[in-house]
């Protein structure tokens, strides 16, 4: 009785709060400032013709390179709870699921670099190419072709942050342009795709990772 | 200098340093990369002092990210109190991670990935302090709350893994809730940037931007850990090891209020300031909650994070004083002075609980007798916490009763003056157990020295603050 009370209490405050917030959402008007124009107006210095690619990897590099960093970091909280476990040795699924898996993971990787390549252009890029690419490892891992990890070694530790570190040092480079990330308009297109392309090997390191470290937690 | 040489701003290194040595540690493996770590906060340190000298001279410093300039791009500004912050990020940060290097052997899981996560987080508090962005801010918001959730967790038994998990919800419902109050600024007004916002929101600012004011700073108060927002706090500051308590006590609850008050004072200026007797209601109620639990206390590190949770209220007691110039100069005081005092007082706690091997205050009996170094400190950084001559506590507190009596609000000055109270008897409470005499069975464990020795400079530095406070108080001065 008393739960329902509680329910019902949560629930009435929640309705009034989504009331209230479509209310003062209804009766807005024209923004003030309209961001478009000016992303529309810089976008042929900006190094690429997409203008979402251009705010995450130009205008505002600098939230994505901290939200890389945001990545990692929540990969290392993770890495400091699971500690040292022995990985459980993988159980083998079905030889027809198996099959499938080899099929489809050469493709996943030609459209995690179609995704990467035409996030120039279009929408698509290093965030969705490399969940692309951490899916696939997903996949293996759950038909038993790839063994959860138990622990990063070396290699794999590089491969993790490779990405992070090549963003951070153009980042650091382009101080000599006059400020953080203050692309030469010239080279702004290779730049991105350069940091696009370690980001898409790092990023689908981080995911994958956060699938394969936890995956020894169901044998223990 | 900002101008003539960009590749050696200090205000971009701050950032880019941090981040270096903590990927650098990272890659090094488990337990590796304090002496990066070391090098680069001390590198950090002169950095910031060098801010703070130009801005204290009158300048402030700006860095244009990417050369687009806001609103297109994102700008970082640093001014009298993100110097400040700046300042006592690094200088809190040197010597704990001179104390942690010793305070974790090799193969200690809680150390594993204690050296990454650390760089991480200042680098996300560093960031925090500069940015003038809000969509940024959220960013750094998200990348400190990560990196303190992952310190508490660290190699922790079943009970501090939930201590950690309890702090996550917190901490993301506290980012989420700042998310949605800055989406909706962005629906209204189009900017997210904190200079472009200043002349738009105004007295008759629509319904959407009270929502959104509301929803920030009610986000920011849960991380801040403000009474009743506490409950996470207790047992994610009590129980982590000593070096993270200390950081995240010292730091990481500073840079939501860091953020609540930017906000009063800038963009949301026209907005926030309706609610100012209610932060110092919860202020009050937080300095008598926290101080009566820290009282009541069976654990050492309970008792010394109740007393955060008490110090914090101080904080916003100022909110209803700002008309004054003095109540920034208090906040400031008080940050600086609790996050000394409370980052030394951890620190010694860590010595106590290695040396007896236990933590309740009961089991200090002849602590004075075998570690007199760290009980001094205890004793220095509590005298700080109660707010004794010639301590920055007192000053802070000074400040805030100045500040109360001027503009006829005793009540204000009542409060404080009880909270000192209170502040004494959980302090003496401590001394007075470690002044016994140890039972004849009780033995102590060999503690390194720097451990003692860090947590005394701490808590030295927070007393002797207090002599050289005027110029630490005008920094602030300069708002902008």
């Amino acid at each position: 009785m008393k739960r329902r009370v509680l329910v019902a209490f949560v629930l009435t405050l929640a309705l009034a709060f989504v009331f209230l917030l479509a209310g003062a959402m209804l009766d807005l008007g024209p923004t003030t400032i309209d961001l478009r124009a000016p992303v529309a107006a810089h976008l042929a210095q900006s190094g690429v013709t997409h203008p979402v690619t251009a705010v995450l990897l130009n205008y505002r590099g600098y939230d994505t390179l901290l939200e890389i960093a945001v990545l990692l970091v929540a990969l290392l909280a993770l890495l400091a709870v699971v500690g040292d476990a022995p990985v459980p040795p993988s159980r083998a699924a079905h030889p027809v699921l198996q099959t499938l898996a080899r099929l489809a993971t050469p493709l996943m990787i030609v459209v995690a670099v179609y995704l990467l390549w035409a996030g120039a252009f279009r929408p698509g890029g290093a965030f969705q190419a490399g969940a692309v690419l951490a899916a696939a490892a997903v996949l293996l891992h759950l038909v038993g072709l790839q063994p959860g990890w138990s622990r990063p070694r070396l290699g794999l530790r590089i491969g993790l942050a490779a990405g992070f570190v090549l963003f951070l040092a153009v980042a650091t480079g382009l101080l000599t342009q006059g400020s953080l990330l203050q692309y030469p308009p010239a080279a702004a297109g290779v730049l991105i795709l350069l940091i696009e392309s370690g980001l898409t090997v790092s990023l689908a390191l981080i995911l994958a990772s956060l699938f394969l470290f936890l995956s020894r937690e169901e044998g223990a | 200098m900002s101008m003539s040489e960009p590749l050696f701003d200090p205000l971009a290194w701050l950032i880019l340093l941090p981040l270096a040595w903590a990927t650098l540690a990272f890659v090094l493996g488990p337990g590796r990369g304090a002496w990066p770590a070391i090098a680069g906060l001390a590198t950090q340190c002169w950095l910031a002092l060098d801010l703070a000298q130009k801005v204290g001279a009158g300048g402030t410093a700006a860095h244009v990210v990417g050369g687009w300039g806001a609103p297109l791009g994102i700008d970082l500004a640093v001014d009298g109190l993100s110097a400040a912050m700046l300042l006592l990020t690094q200088a809190v940060a040197l010597p704990l991670a001179i104390y942690a290097r010793s305070y974790f052997k090799p193969g200690d899981p809680a150390g594993t990935w204690f050296w990454p996560l650390t760089g991480f987080l200042i680098a996300g508090l560093n960031a925090l302090f500069v940015s003038a962005d809000l969509f940024n801010l959220y960013v750094t918001l998200e990348l400190v709350g990560l990196a303190a959730v992952g310190l508490v967790a660290a190699g922790g038994g079943a009970q501090q893994v939930a201590a950690a998990l309890r702090y996550l919800f917190a901490t993301l419902v506290g980012s989420g809730a700042y998310l949605l109050g800055v989406a909706l600024i962005y629906g209204a007004y189009g900017t997210v940037s904190i200079a472009t916002l200043l002349p738009l929101v105004t007295d008759d600012a629509p319904r959407l931007a009270w929502i959104a004011g509301g929803l920030m700073v009610a986000g920011l108060m849960l991380k801040t850990a403000l009474f009743p927002f506490h409950f996470w706090l207790p047992p994610a500051h009590g129980g982590a090891p000593a070096p993270v308590s200390a950081l995240l006590s010292a730091l990481v609850v500073k840079a939501s209020f860091y953020l609540i008050l930017r906000l009063w004072l800038g963009p949301l200026q026209a907005v926030l300031p309706a609610f100012a007797w209610l932060m110092a209601l919860l202020g009050a109620a937080a300095i008598f909650w926290g101080s009566w639990q820290a009282i009541r206390a069976v654990k050492l590190k309970r008792l010394i994070a109740y007393s955060t949770v008490a110090q914090l209220g101080y904080l916003f007691l100022i909110f209803p004083l700002l008309a004054a110039p003095g109540a920034i100069h208090a906040g400031v005081m008080q940050v600086f002075a609790h996050g000394l005092a409370k980052a030394g007082m951890f620190a010694a706690a860590g010595v106590l609980i290695k040396a007896t091997g236990q933590d309740t205050v009961a089991g200090l009996a002849g602590a004075v007798e075998r570690l007199p170094v760290t009980m001094f400190a205890f004793g220095l950084a509590g005298m700080t916490l109660m707010g004794l001559p010639p301590s920055s506590g007192f000053l802070a507190k000074w400040q805030i009763i100045e500040a109360a009596l001027a503009q006829g609000h005793w009540i204000i000055a009542a409060v404080v003056l009880a909270g000192g109270l209170l502040a004494a008897v959980y302090v003496l409470r401590v001394l007075r157990q470690a002044f016994l005499m140890a039972p004849a069975s009780a033995t102590l464990a060999p503690v390194p020295r720097t451990l003692e020795w860090s947590a005394f400079a701490l808590a030295a530095a927070s007393v002797l603050l207090g002599l050289r406070g005027v110029e630490l108080m005008q920094l602030p001065g300069a708002v902008t």
